[in-house]
């Protein structure tokens, strides 16, 4: 496979393009790639991609674009260039599990199948803004819920009663966050969970400011370093890659596109769904990706929109489940904060498409969360019951369809709901939802079991 | 005549949805030589459909190369239009300089609200991501701009913002210049607290904003 230090030279040896020129030369790229393999979202959508050809193509559009057109760094503003065989002996020699934690809390994150039949990997939480008065108690209460695998840092504003601005805070800001993660892991008797530094910022002062083995990140534990979107990379995250892997950690990577962007509609953002991925791992070693296909009009213009975004998603989890060694989570982002019903209903179907898709469960949040307001534990645990009451059901991907559409059908004319901060919904003292928020989330169990899942 | 009146127009605004900037050219080149008054073209069929253009993003039917091909489409028009309008009575055109703060590499939404903003007729400067304040503030004068456009996703290059107002204080350039902010992490409180002139919640509102802003609206 290509070495780190393979691509850290051709980000400089590359042929020099303006970032429009790439920009567009990606959308012409994409559009010449679906219509080469003839990807076509079916006129009529079922909620799952049944259709295995199509996710072979899906691959070879993807691989056909990397080996064709490449990766964009946006440090250099050249293209790194992989041949063919480069691209299909990372893909081959790529690892489809990642141990990580330690002692008794050591655990493998693995690559599941479309309508496999086991339990998924769970990160449950963060990648959201809390403040440090409510950080570690946040930490201790996700590290307590059985099935996390790992846990991902959080993000806040001010430490110490300063405000992180300027590199020499980040650094520090990054510091203080490996403390409260470490602390909440000890006080929930996790002590060795693996943790992931979430980037408070993507400068390489504050990436490498974590690595310690004491009191920072250990050689067991992660690092998310994500490819930007329309495949760009940026070379203070490829030197975060290339130190943190000597050191010993894994890393992982945001790898999900949008459709709308320079990709282009849905046919677009399958092939750059399925491409991201595998530029991740080539160009910062992430086995650990978090992917599928969003809608632009759920990330940036604040809609619920599920179809054909969830179509989409599936076939982009089967061609990598598929075809590569990709270790794949999915994001459960729903576009209502917590607190709310339709937090809870975006929840569960992104988690029955979890199970269905073979994609871990990640990081339940809210997609525009504000400080504390993000996500509480209640929506992480009820992510993982429903993805293990739809495993339990032994639901296939038409059962899962069906689910997801009734569900769905409650969406319907509903806007996005800001949600409410976590101490107005959930506590965190007692571990539990607040009295009104657990009415809301046992009247919706009580539905989803009476649509057909199995709660056990 | 009326008919053929109508018929050119739809030609320009056909071109201009059809992103295809030579058509458009084609198109424009065709109603100056009809003797249609250009301004009120520009005025009527050419913001017409650059409104268009921006609901048809929102609706999902478009995409951002879309915006790009039909931006490039609309100043084709436009230039070409422009050519007949008299010195002194062409309105000017409204000028953004946007870009994502230090220190922050995230540039969907920003490059989904300058897409919106050009092909709703403004002229906009795409600085990138990680732009320095002192960029902001030299560019925004070079180009003699209305407006400063600023993004940011991450809690930690929120402070950046505030330092693009804070540097414009103190040049004594703030009045110069209207500041619109926007991301991921970014409030109307956080619009007040800073002393910004507006802020978008979404792509609409940006563009709404800005308009409102510049006098469009």
């Amino acid at each position: 496979m290509l070495s780190l230090l393979d691509i850290a030279e051709r980000t400089q040896t590359g042929p020099k393009v303006t970032e429009m020129d790439w920009d567009m030369g990606l959308f012409r790229k994409m559009t010449e790639l679906t219509q080469r393999y003839a990807i076509r979202a079916p006129q009529d959508i079922d909620w799952f991609n049944t259709d295995d050809d199509l996710a072979a193509r899906a691959f070879q559009a993807g691989v056909d674009f990397l080996s064709e057109a490449g990766v964009y760094c946006l440090s250099t503003g050249r293209v790194v260039q992989c041949t063919r065989d480069e691209v299909l002996t990372a893909i081959r020699e790529a690892p489809d599990r990642v141990e990580m934690g330690e002692a008794g809390d050591r655990r493998v994150f693995r690559q599941h199948q479309v309508e496999g039949r086991e339990p998924l990997n769970v990160c449950p939480g963060h990648h959201a803004p809390f403040t440090v008065d409510l950080g570690p108690l946040v930490v201790e209460s996700f590290a307590r819920i059985p099935r996390t695998d790992f846990l991902e840092g959080f993000n806040f504003s001010s430490v110490d009663g300063r405000e992180i601005y300027g590199l020499p805070m980040e650094a520090y800001a990054v510091r203080r966050q490996m403390d409260y993660l470490r602390a909440g892991i000890c006080k929930a008797g996790r002590p060795g969970l693996a943790i992931v530094l979430y980037p408070i910022n993507t400068r390489i002062g504050a990436l490498l400011a974590a690595l310690d083995p004491d009191y920072g990140l250990r050689r067991t534990d992660g690092m998310l370093l994500s490819v930007l979107p329309d495949l760009k990379m940026e070379h203070d995250l490829l030197t975060a890659a290339i130190v943190g892997h000597e050191y010993g950690l894994f890393t992982l990577s945001g790898s999900f596109s949008i459709v709308g962007g320079f990709c282009g509609g849905i046919e677009g953002a399958i092939i750059e769904g399925v491409v991201k991925p595998i530029v991740a791992m080539l160009v910062y070693r992430d086995y650990i990706n978090y992917v599928g296909v969003e809608d632009s009009r759920g990330v940036s213009l604040q809609r619920i929109a599920f179809q054909p975004a969830s179509w989409a998603r599936s076939l982009v989890f089967q061609a990598l489940n598929t075809y590569t060694h990709t270790v794949s989570m999915a994001w459960v982002i729903p576009t209502s904060g917590p607190g709310t019903e339709t937090n809870l209903i975006e929840t569960a179907i992104r988690s029955i498409e979890a199970q269905i898709n073979g994609g871990n469960l990640y990081a339940i949040r809210h997609s525009r969360a504000q400080m504390n307001a993000g996500q509480t534990p209640l929506e992480a645990e009820w992510m993982i019951e429903v993805a293990d009451a739809t495993l339990r059901a032994g639901l296939d991907r038409a059962g899962a369809g069906r689910v997801c559409r009734a569900l769905n059908a409650r969406l319907q004319g509903r806007e996005p709901e800001p949600g409410h901060p976590i101490g107005e919904c959930y506590d965190l003292l007692r571990h539990r939802p607040l009295p009104e928020y657990e009415r809301t989330y046992r009247t919706l169990k009580d539905e989803l079991a009476s649509l057909g899942l199995d709660f056990g | 005549m009326v008919a053929d009146r109508e018929k050119l127009l739809e030609a320009l605004a056909e071109a201009i949805l059809a992103c295809d900037a030579n058509q458009a050219a084609a198109a424009a080149q065709a109603i100056l030589d009809a003797g249609l008054d250009p301004i009120e073209v520009l005025n009527t069929t050419v913001a017409r459909t650059a409104n268009e253009v921006g609901d048809r993003f929102e609706s999902g039917e478009y995409f951002l190369p879309h915006l790009v091909l039909a931006g490039n489409a609309i100043e084709a028009a436009s230039k070409v239009l422009q050519t007949a309008v008299p010195t002194g009575q062409l309105a000017a055109k409204k000028v953004i300089v946007i870009g994502t703060v230090e220190g922050d590499m995230h540039s969907l939404g920003k490059n989904i609200v300058a897409m919106m903003l050009r092909a709703s007729g403004f002229e906009v400067h795409d600085l990138g991501v990680d732009v320095k304040s002192g960029t902001f503030i030299q560019r925004a004068q070079e180009v003699k701009a209305d407006l400063i456009g600023l993004s940011c996703l991450m809690t930690t290059t929120l402070p950046y913002q505030r330092e693009v107002i804070e540097d414009l204080q103190a040049q004594g350039l703030r009045d110069r210049f209207k500041v619109i902010i926007g991301g991921g992490p970014v409030t109307e409180a956080w619009a007040e607290e800073i002393g910004a002139d507006g802020y978008g919640r979404d792509v609409t509102e940006a563009v709404q904003v800005a308009r409102a802003l510049t006098g469009l609206a």
